[in-house]
């Protein structure tokens, strides 16, 4: 404190002065209250010590305790507060050590709230950073959002046609050249009975029914099958040759109708 | 020294001295540790007692507030305590002198009833306070409500003293005892 005192008036003597005496008066204070409290303490040692049992303890320390508080009661109503002289010295000291008591606190805050800030720049810098980049992909993102876009447009449109288109045609074609193949090969292995022999074998009454070829047979029941798919069933007319309906049924190509032979279908090869 | 009384001896500067008493070493000392922890503007002394009296042929500051620890789980520890009472001067019962029982969290090894110590300290006419002193957060907050007491009762807390206290805690601290 006295150092701080001396801070107040550096260049007068006087002050100097000022501030030792006032030091001395507050010693002299504190040895006067130090002396009373001496006193104080002898008379309590004079006081006889004063143990208690459980039994006896309440009432005695009931009274004690009234005692007591009636005693501090009167005590606080007597007692006026006491302040220190009023001397300016000591006024001027304590104010500046408050001052410096709450310049370090406010030091402390300053300095606390800085590196706060400091922090929560670089946080801000990171974030913004961070903000930036993904911005960037987002960006990035969607141009190729929007070239994606276009290039589904164009497929739909055009070139999934196209492909179809194609397709179609060279299914149409591989067909052709199946049925054609298919043709040649029935004609070629599977031609009509030679009339002529037949005629010498037989007798007239058959000899004047048309036949058709395999290849017809064959026709009339796919034909059957894809445009009467609930009914696929043909009557077996007397056109049909029947060794070539013997040959289709025993190699599972036709089936009989469960319920009347006379009438067969295709197998359902392309289900 | 036989008896221990409050006042027998000058205050040190800014010195707080609080005794605790009790059988059981490792919790007072873990206390004790835990109060010295405590910020505090008063210097603390501790003292640890197994009982009293005390030894007359060592110097000692003046001793501020008395804590009697019971262990609920040991019916030796209150005996202990009860005969420790013996040796307190009557002054010290004016707000100086506390009851901790330890131990009541795990009821099943309670060898001491609650209402026991509750009526001990009711003829005492001190404040009881629980606390399982082996829980570590317990305990910190127990050494933090001592430390105000003791600052109280050593007189370094403007406008209040340890009767005043008392009397204020008599009344929170345990209204059932009224009914004992």
């Amino acid at each position: 404190m006295s150092v701080s005192n001396q801070d107040i008036d550096p260049d007068s003597t006087t002050g100097v002065e000022d501030v030792t005496d006032g030091k001395e008066e507050l010693i002299k204070h504190c040895e006067e209250m130090w002396k009373d409290m001496e006193e104080c303490q002898n008379k309590l040692s004079l006081v006889g010590t004063e143990t208690l049992t459980e039994s006896n303890a309440q009432l005695s320390l009931l009274i004690m305790q009234m005692k007591c508080l009636t005693a501090e009661l009167s005590q606080w109503q007597k007692e006026t507060p006491e302040i220190l002289p009023l001397n300016e010295e000591f006024l001027v000291s304590l104010g500046k050590e408050e001052f410096q008591k709450l310049r370090h606190d406010l030091e402390l805050v300053l300095s606390t709230i800085q590196s706060k800030n400091e922090k929560l720049k670089e946080d801000l810098e990171r974030e913004q950073l961070w903000l930036d980049e993904q911005q960037q992909v987002l960006e990035s993102l969607m141009v190729l959002h929007s070239e994606l876009k276009d290039q589904i447009v164009t497929v739909s449109e055009s070139r999934i046609f196209n492909e179809l288109k194609t397709k179609l045609h060279d299914i149409k074609e591989y067909k052709e050249k199946l049925l054609l193949a298919l043709s040649e090969f029935l004609e070629d292995h599977f031609p009509l009975p030679d009339r002529n022999v037949k005629k010498k074998k037989k007798n007239t009454q058959e000899s004047t029914i048309q036949l058709i070829t395999l290849h017809e047979i064959l026709e009339i029941l796919i034909n059957r099958l894809f445009d009467v798919p609930h009914d696929p069933y043909v009557k077996i007319s007397d056109s049909f040759w029947p060794p070539y309906i013997e040959l289709l049924l025993r190699n599972g190509i036709a089936l009989r109708h469960p319920e009347d032979p006379t009438r067969i279908r295709l197998e359902a090869f392309h289900q | 020294m036989a008896v221990l009384r409050p006042q027998d001896q000058l205050p040190g500067l800014n010195t707080a001295t609080i005794l605790l008493v009790g059988t059981e070493d490792a919790l007072l000392q873990q206390l004790a540790d835990s109060m010295l922890k405590e910020d505090c503007a008063s210097d603390l002394k501790v003292h640890l007692a197994q009982s009293l009296p005390l030894p007359s042929n060592v110097t000692r500051p003046r001793i501020d507030l008395i804590v009697f620890v019971v262990n609920l789980h040991s019916k030796y520890s209150l005996q202990n305590v009860e005969e420790s009472l013996r040796h307190v001067d009557a002054a010290f019962f004016l707000g100086k002198v506390g009851f901790l029982a330890t131990g009541a969290g795990r009821d099943s090894h309670c060898s001491v009833h609650r209402n026991t110590v509750l009526r001990l300290a009711q003829a005492y006419r001190s404040p009881l306070l629980f606390c399982d002193l082996e829980v570590d957060s317990f305990r910190v907050s127990m050494a933090q409500r001592l430390v105000r007491m003791l600052q109280v009762c050593a007189g370094h807390v403007p406008g209040v003293s340890a009767l005043n206290l008392l009397s204020l805690m008599g009344s929170s601290e345990n209204p059932s005892a009224e009914g004992l």
